[in-house]
């Protein structure tokens, strides 16, 4: 038994080529059951994302080669594209490989963003379709199992996904290291543009509730304050709103600062000194970087944030590090998983079946050794077992090694010496 | 009491290291052991204290290893309402619970230089029982205020990677600004109203013993000099929000520690055992 893994992701091929290769969920257990034949391919999961398409099975012993092509035409029919198209971008992982990639997969380490935490969802997901479809077997369900364990361990374990990558997501974790909680904040967003409206996205969905929106014009003011349940303000008297404002959002085309220094001190007293949070991610600045420089004001650019978005993802990377050497010790762990998974109904069998010769001649001879005391038969019952274990053991060191090194007509002769069912 | 004290100890630093190792790792699970080993070394403490009250039959805040095992004991309860009340115990324990595990320790090894009764005059006079509360009330403002000293060095920390825009891995595990601007603030108002009644019980005191009510000795001028500085830091609270007030609870703990010192280096009127 062997675990194949076919697939691409962004890493291999284009976007054009991943959309026309996406399973929905429907044609995802249609095409599993076609798939899985349960001689050749055992057993089959598909992991079907934006960034990746995958089909993970598990072959019969010694018909990778056939499994592999077999997914290849599957691939070809299911989504009728012709095998030129694709196949340049396809990798394939055998065995071992193919569950450090699953592994890395699970725990977002193959992702387009490290870290990210939807790609755990989506195999959970491709998991519960497979075991739907009846094609997730014994060995598919360690495997995936296994999977989320490796996923938690790293996310536990690691800060790899502890930073924002995002600069509307920094500029959330910014003001929450301000504010605290960014619940009842209030935000004064400044111009109607797009990145404005995203950080006030995710501002709100972080808890912020009063949006006050300043516009040059003021219908785009109106509009965007209408998505948010929040008022728009007039552009003209800006300042007199200023102090009003926890976090302040430019992102207008101006070509001067539309906030001074003198703004802001005002702004500052009519706070009670209170802090503010100025997010500039207007090009040129909106914010006078002078504003930065009074107590209790604090301003990030557009640079400031990309700035601390490159620190964190380097900090990701750092992270990913750590990840990885996790990941390899449990493929290690996983190595002797598969083994007793495929090794063990072997070894019990044969210590089973030594087990029971060694009873029966007991059984046997019995009656000959007369009365015992029960320590006596104790030992008598020992001194048979020890002798079967000390005879089992190096057959069964050889077993695990031949299997170790792939040595399959040592573990078949080993069975065929004993009579071993399969 | 021996044994309750080295119980005490020996809970004060679990707790102390599972603090420090929260805050580092920033793990749960590691916290939930350092509440349970303080919960008990607090325990045990109160027990060691209340035996010693009860063995050496005067208020065990007169020689110097009881002072300075009566302050660890104010500053985990300080510490304690602090986590109560603002969840920040990873970032505040690793201030303070190193330092108490140290002061039980000292206390531990200075036990036995001073023993006896405490001399006559604190004993004496009709207002004798005004002196525990006197003492009392300062180590709860002394251990307030190394709360909000704490507060404030976190304060100024993350206020100056804000401004310069560079984060070190400590700016990610404090509380946030906010946060430790509210406990700066609390702690020093809580420490201001302890430090005031302490000192008008001290003057009562004093005046009902010997008939003054001030003796000019160090720690009374320091304490005085601790007080006009945090009735300042109280009263222009709105104007010097935010850095300025961080770093006069520096200032201000700084104070704390020269009365503290003071008494014990200077001496004057204000000896202890």
């Amino acid at each position: 038994m062997s675990i194949v893994l076919i697939g691409l992701n962004h890493k291999t091929a284009p976007i054009e080529v991943r959309e026309r290769l996406a399973f929905t969920d429907d044609a995802c257990a249609a095409g599993l059951r076609a798939l899985v034949d349960g001689e050749v391919v055992r057993e089959g999961l598909i992991v079907s994302t934006c960034n990746r398409v995958e089909v993970l099975t598990t072959a019969g012993n010694g018909r990778e080669q056939e499994a592999a092509a077999r997914v290849g035409s599957f691939l070809c029919e299911s989504r009728s594209l012709p095998r030129e198209s694709f196949t340049e971008y396809l990798y394939t992982h055998r065995d071992e490989a193919a569950v450090r990639h699953v592994f890395r997969v699970a725990s977002s380490l193959d992702s387009m963003v490290v870290g990210e935490p939807q790609v755990l969802g989506q195999v959970r997901h491709a998991y519960t379709l497979a075991v739907d479809a009846g094609t997730a077997g014994r060995v598919l369900h360690r495997l995936v199992h296994h999977a989320f364990r490796v996923a938690k361990r790293v996310r536990t374990e690691t800060g790899i996904a502890s930073s924002a990558v995002s600069i509307s997501f920094t500029a959330v974790e910014l003001g929450r290291k301000i504010f605290g909680s960014l619940k009842g904040a209030t935000v004064l967003v400044v111009g109607a543009g797009e990145m404005a409206e995203l950080a006030t996205k995710h501002l709100t969905s972080a808890g912020a509730t009063h949006i006050l929106v300043a516009n040059r014009t003021e219908r785009a003011a109106r509009e965007l304050a209408q998505r948010f349940g929040g008022e728009a303000v007039d552009y003209e008297r800006l300042s007199s709103h200023l102090g009003a404002a926890d976090i302040v959002i430019c992102s207008t085309g101006a070509g001067e600062y539309i906030i001074t220094p003198e703004m802001a001190t005002r702004a500052l007293e009519e706070r009670r000194n209170r802090p503010a949070f100025f997010i500039d991610i207007s090009v040129p600045r909106n914010v006078d970087p002078a504003v930065g420089e009074l107590d209790n004001l604090f301003v990030f650019d557009v640079d400031d944030l990309e700035a601390v978005v490159a620190s964190n993802v380097r900090e990701r990377e750092r992270e990913a590090e750590r990840a990885e050497l996790i990941v390899e010790s449990e493929v290690m762990q996983f190595q002797q998983v598969l083994r007793d998974l495929d090794l063990g109904p072997t070894v019990g069998a044969l210590r089973e079946k030594l087990h029971a010769i060694a009873r029966d001649e007991m059984k046997r001879q019995r009656q000959r050794l007369g009365d015992l005391t029960p320590e006596q038969e104790q030992a008598v019952e020992a001194l048979l077992l020890s002798t079967v274990n000390k005879i089992s053991h190096p057959i069964i060191n050889r077993l695990r090694r031949s299997y170790d090194t792939g040595e399959e007509d040592n573990v078949k002769a080993w069975r065929d010496i004993f009579q071993l069912e399969e | 009491m021996k044994p309750f004290l080295y119980a005490a100890l020996a809970g004060y630093l679990v707790a102390a290291i599972h603090t420090i190792l929260a805050f580092v790792n920033k793990r749960r699970a590691v916290e939930r052991v350092s509440v349970l080993a303080l919960a008990f070394g607090f325990a045990t403490h109160t027990a060691a204290i209340a035996a010693d009250w009860i063995t050496d039959g005067h208020y065990p805040l007169f020689h110097l290893h009881e002072t300075i095992s009566f302050l660890a004991w104010t500053l985990v309860i300080a510490y304690g309402l602090a986590v109560y009340r603002y969840r920040a115990q990873q970032a505040l324990g690793v201030f303070t619970l190193p330092l108490v595990t140290g002061l039980v320790l000292l206390s531990h090894v200075m036990r036995g230089t001073a023993v006896g009764a405490p001399p006559e005059r604190v004993l004496s006079g009709d207002a004798a029982w005004l002196f525990p509360v006197h003492t009392t009330l300062l180590f709860f403002a002394y251990a307030s205020f190394f709360v909000a000293f704490a507060a404030s060095v976190m304060y100024l920390w993350q206020e100056r990677e804000l401004k310069l825009k560079t984060f070190s891995a400590i700016f990610h595990r404090l509380p946030s600004l906010t946060t430790v601007d509210d406990i700066g603030t609390t702690a020093a108002g809580a420490g201001f109203t302890l430090l005031s009644l302490g000192i008008v019980t001290g003057i009562a005191w004093s005046s009902s013993r010997t008939g003054r009510a001030w003796h000019n000795d160090p720690i009374e001028i320091f304490a005085l000099l601790t007080w006009v500085l945090y009735l300042a830091l109280i009263h222009y609270r709105a104007q010097w929000r935010g850095r300025k007030a961080a770093w006069l609870g520096v200032a201000g703990f700084g104070l704390v520690l020269c009365t503290f010192l003071g008494a014990i280096l200077m001496g004057g009127y204000h000896v202890f055992g």
